[in-house]
C-alpha cells in the first residue's frame, strides 16, 4: 500500500489492555488550570518507570465544567487498577491540591470506582466537610487561598494503551515535521492521548538487553547510526524514525487516533520527506489488541 | 394515569396517605375511587370526596381548591404527582423517590423525613419545612425541596442531608439544629439562623438582621463548591444563587461544635 508516496508497511501495533480514569480539574482560569494538569500529568509517558502513562485530553470551556470555571480533562492509564489508584491519588495530591485555585472532579462512569478526593480529604486535619449534590459526593478541604474541592471518587475504564506507528523519513527534521502533525491531529480525537514528550517518541525500544537487568533496549534494527553492524529495518534513503505512542480509552478511540496520526503523515507525503509507515509489535504474544496498519488506513 | 377532582371542600382534614402514582398504576377508575382515606380520623372511600379520571398519562394530578388535603405524596417512592391547587400539612413526609410538584402553598410539617426525590412548592410553605417526623432524632434526610414563595418557622430544624432551596423569605430560627445538608434561601430570614448548627450549609442571599453571638466570622471567602452549587440549583430555581463564589463566611455554631457555616452572600 502506497499513500502519496508512502509505503505503508504491512504489519501491526500490538497494544495491551490497561486500566484507565479521566479527571477534570478547572481552576479560575485556563492558565492554572493548565499549570495543574501539567505538573499532574507530567513525568507519565511510559508505565515502564513512571507508573502511569497520562496527558491532558482536552480543554474544557466553562459551560463544560461542573463548577462553571475553566478546566482539562485529561486521561491517566495504568496496567493495573492497584496502581491506578496510587498514582491518581500522588498526582492529584500533589500536583492539583497544591495548585492555586483548583478543584478536581469525575470526568467518567465506571463499575468501579478508584479515590480521587476520599483520602486526601484527611490533609483537611478534621476540618475537611463533605457535601452530596446530584447524588455525588464533594469532599471540601480548607486551603491557604480558600478551598480545595475535590469529587469523592472517580471511574474506572477498562482501555488500550500502546497503540503506536513509526514515521521513516529523510530526515529527522522531516520526522519531526510529520509528527508535530499527526499530534496535532490525535490531540482532536476524544479519548486518546499521546503520552510522550509533545507526544513523540524516539528512543524505540525491542524486547530485552544484553544485560540481564534490563528487560528493554534500544530498537537497533531502527538506528540510522547502526546500518552496517546491525540487522536493520531501514530502508534506503530513511535517516530518521520517530514512534508516536497512543493510549486510547476505547479500541474505537484507537483506531480513530491512529488513522488521524497516519493521515496527517501521509498528507505531507513523500513531497515532504516522508518514505514509511511501520508500527511496533513483539510478535503478537504479548498484547490482545493488534492493530494493521493497512486496514486502518484502507 | 389518574385525576381526583374535589368534589366540595372537605369539613375536616383528609389524611392522603396511600394516594400515590405507585397504588393508582394500572387500576381503573372504579377501583380506585373504592380506596380508603380518612376525613377527620374516620375512613371513606376516595371516590366519596374526589372525580376519579383515567388516562393515558403517567402522571397523578389532584385539584382541589382546599388545603386541607394532608399528607399528600407520603412514602411516596417513584412517579410524578401533581397537585393543582394547595396541600395541608405534611406533604411528602417520608418521600423516598418521585416528584411532588404542588402548584400552590403548602402547609406545616412538608418534607418531614424526606430522604429523596423532589418536592417544588410554587406558592408558600408553612412551618418546620424539612424537620424531623415527630419523635424522630433527624430531619430531611436526603432529595431536594425547591420553594418558589416564603416559608415559616424553623425551616430545615435538625436536616441531616439533602438541598432545600427558598427564592422568598424565611421565618425565625431557619437551620436550627442542622446536622448536616445544605438550606439557600435568598430572601433573608427572620431571628436565630442557625441556631444550634452542627455542620452543614446555611446560604442566605440576605444579610440577617443579627448572627447569633456562637458564630464567628471567617471573613471574605471564595468557595468554588459555590459554583457547583449554582449550577446544581439552577435546573431548580433558576436564579436563585449568583454565579459568584464569593461569600461572607461565619463558622458555627461554637456551642455544637463549630463545625457548620453560614455563609451570606450579599
Amino acid at each position: 500500500m502506497i499513500i502519496n508516496g508512502v509505503f505503508i508497511d504491512d504489519t501491526y501495533a500490538e497494544a495491551f489492555g490497561m486500566k484507565a480514569t479521566r479527571i477534570v480539574i478547572t481552576a479560575d482560569n485556563l492558565t492554572w488550570a493548565r499549570h495543574a494538569a501539567n505538573a499532574a500529568f507530567g513525568f507519565a509517558t511510559s508505565v515502564i518507570a513512571c507508573g502511569c502513562e497520562a496527558g491532558i485530553e482536552c480543554e474544557l470551556s466553562p459551560a463544560e465544567t461542573p463548577d462553571g470555571r475553566p478546566g482539562v480533562a485529561g486521561l491517566l492509564f495504568a496496567v493495573s487498577t492497584k496502581e491506578l489508584a496510587k498514582q491518581l491519588e500522588r498526582r492529584v495530591g500533589q500536583c492539583v491540591l497544591t495548585c492555586p485555585t483548583t478543584a478536581v472532579f469525575a470526568g467518567c462512569e465506571g463499575e468501579e470506582s478508584l479515590p480521587l478526593g476520599k483520602n486526601l480529604r484527611y490533609f483537611g486535619d478534621g476540618w475537611q466537610t463533605s457535601k452530596l449534590i446530584a447524588g455525588r459526593r464533594y469532599w471540601r478541604i480548607p486551603v491557604m487561598d480558600g478551598e480545595f474541592l475535590a469529587e469523592e471518587t472517580t471511574g474506572l475504564m477498562r482501555s488500550v494503551g500502546g497503540g503506536n506507528f513509526l514515521v521513516l523519513a529523510r530526515s529527522r527534521s522531516r520526522a519531526l515535521v510529520a509528527c508535530e502533525a499527526a499530534v496535532d491531529a490525535i490531540a482532536r480525537v476524544p479519548g486518546a492521548i499521546a503520552p510522550f514528550p509533545g507526544g513523540v517518541v524516539r528512543s524505540g525500544s525491542k524486547v530485552g538487553s544484553k544485560y540481564k537487568a534490563l528487560p528493554a533496549s534500544t530498537n537497533d534494527a531502527f538506528c540510522p547510526t547502526l546500518r552496517g553492524v546491525a540487522k536493520t529495518e531501514l530502508s534506503p534513503g530513511v535517516d530518521a524514525v520517530l514512534e508516536i505512542v497512543i493510549d486510547a480509552v476505547t479500541d474505537a478511540d484507537m483506531r480513530v487516533a491512529m488513522k488521524a496520526g497516519m493521515d496527517a503523515v501521509c498528507g505531507i507525503g513523500a513531497a515532504g520527506g516522508i518514505v514509511r509507515l511501520s508500527a511496533g509489535n513483539y510478535g503478537g504474544k504479548l498484547g490482545q489488541f493488534h492493530y494493521r496498519l493497512r486496514e486502518i488506513l484502507a | 394515569m389518574t385525576t381526583l377532582s374535589l368534589r366540595a371542600v372537605p369539613n375536616g382534614r383528609v389524611d392522603m396517605t396511600g394516594v400515590l402514582p405507585e397504588t393508582l398504576a394500572e387500576r381503573s377508575a372504579d377501583d380506585i375511587a373504592k380506596q380508603i382515606v380518612h376525613l377527620a380520623g374516620s375512613p371513606l372511600m376516595l371516590g366519596d370526596l374526589f372525580e376519579v379520571d383515567v388516562d393515558e398519562t403517567d402522571m397523578l394530578v389532584i385539584r382541589t381548591d382546599s388545603d386541607r388535603l394532608d399528607c399528600l405524596g407520603k412514602g411516596m417512592n417513584t412517579g410524578n404527582v401533581r397537585i393543582e391547587g394547595p396541600a395541608g400539612h405534611y406533604a411528602a413526609q417520608g418521600m423516598r423517590g418521585g416528584e411532588l410538584d404542588i402548584h400552590g402553598d403548602a402547609g406545616d410539617g412538608a418534607a418531614n423525613g424526606m430522604t429523596g426525590g423532589l418536592l417544588r412548592i410554587r406558592g408558600n410553605a408553612g412551618d418546620w419545612l424539612g424537620a424531623a417526623l415527630i419523635g424522630d432524632r433527624t430531619g430531611m434526610a436526603g432529595g431536594v425541596v425547591a420553594v418558589e414563595g416564603n416559608v415559616g418557622d424553623r425551616l430545615g430544624d435538625r436536616m441531616r442531608r439533602g438541598l432545600i432551596l427558598v427564592r422568598g423569605q424565611a421565618g425565625d430560627a431557619c437551620g436550627a439544629r442542622l446536622l448536616a445538608g445544605t438550606l439557600v434561601v435568598a430572601g433573608g430570614c427572620g431571628t436565630l439562623p442557625g441556631a444550634g448548627l452542627r455542620r452543614g450549609s446555611l446560604i442566605l442571599g440576605r444579610r440577617p438582621e443579627s448572627i447569633p453571638l456562637s458564630f464567628n466570622d471567617s471573613g471574605r471567602v471564595d468557595l468554588s463548591y459555590l459554583g457547583l452549587l449554582h449550577r446544581h440549583a439552577e435546573s431548580f430555581l433558576p436564579g436563585l444563587l449568583p454565579a459568584s463564589t464569593q461569600a461572607q463566611r461565619y463558622m458555627g455554631d461554637l456551642a455544637f461544635g463549630g463545625k457548620g457555616e453560614i455563609l451570606v452572600l450579599a
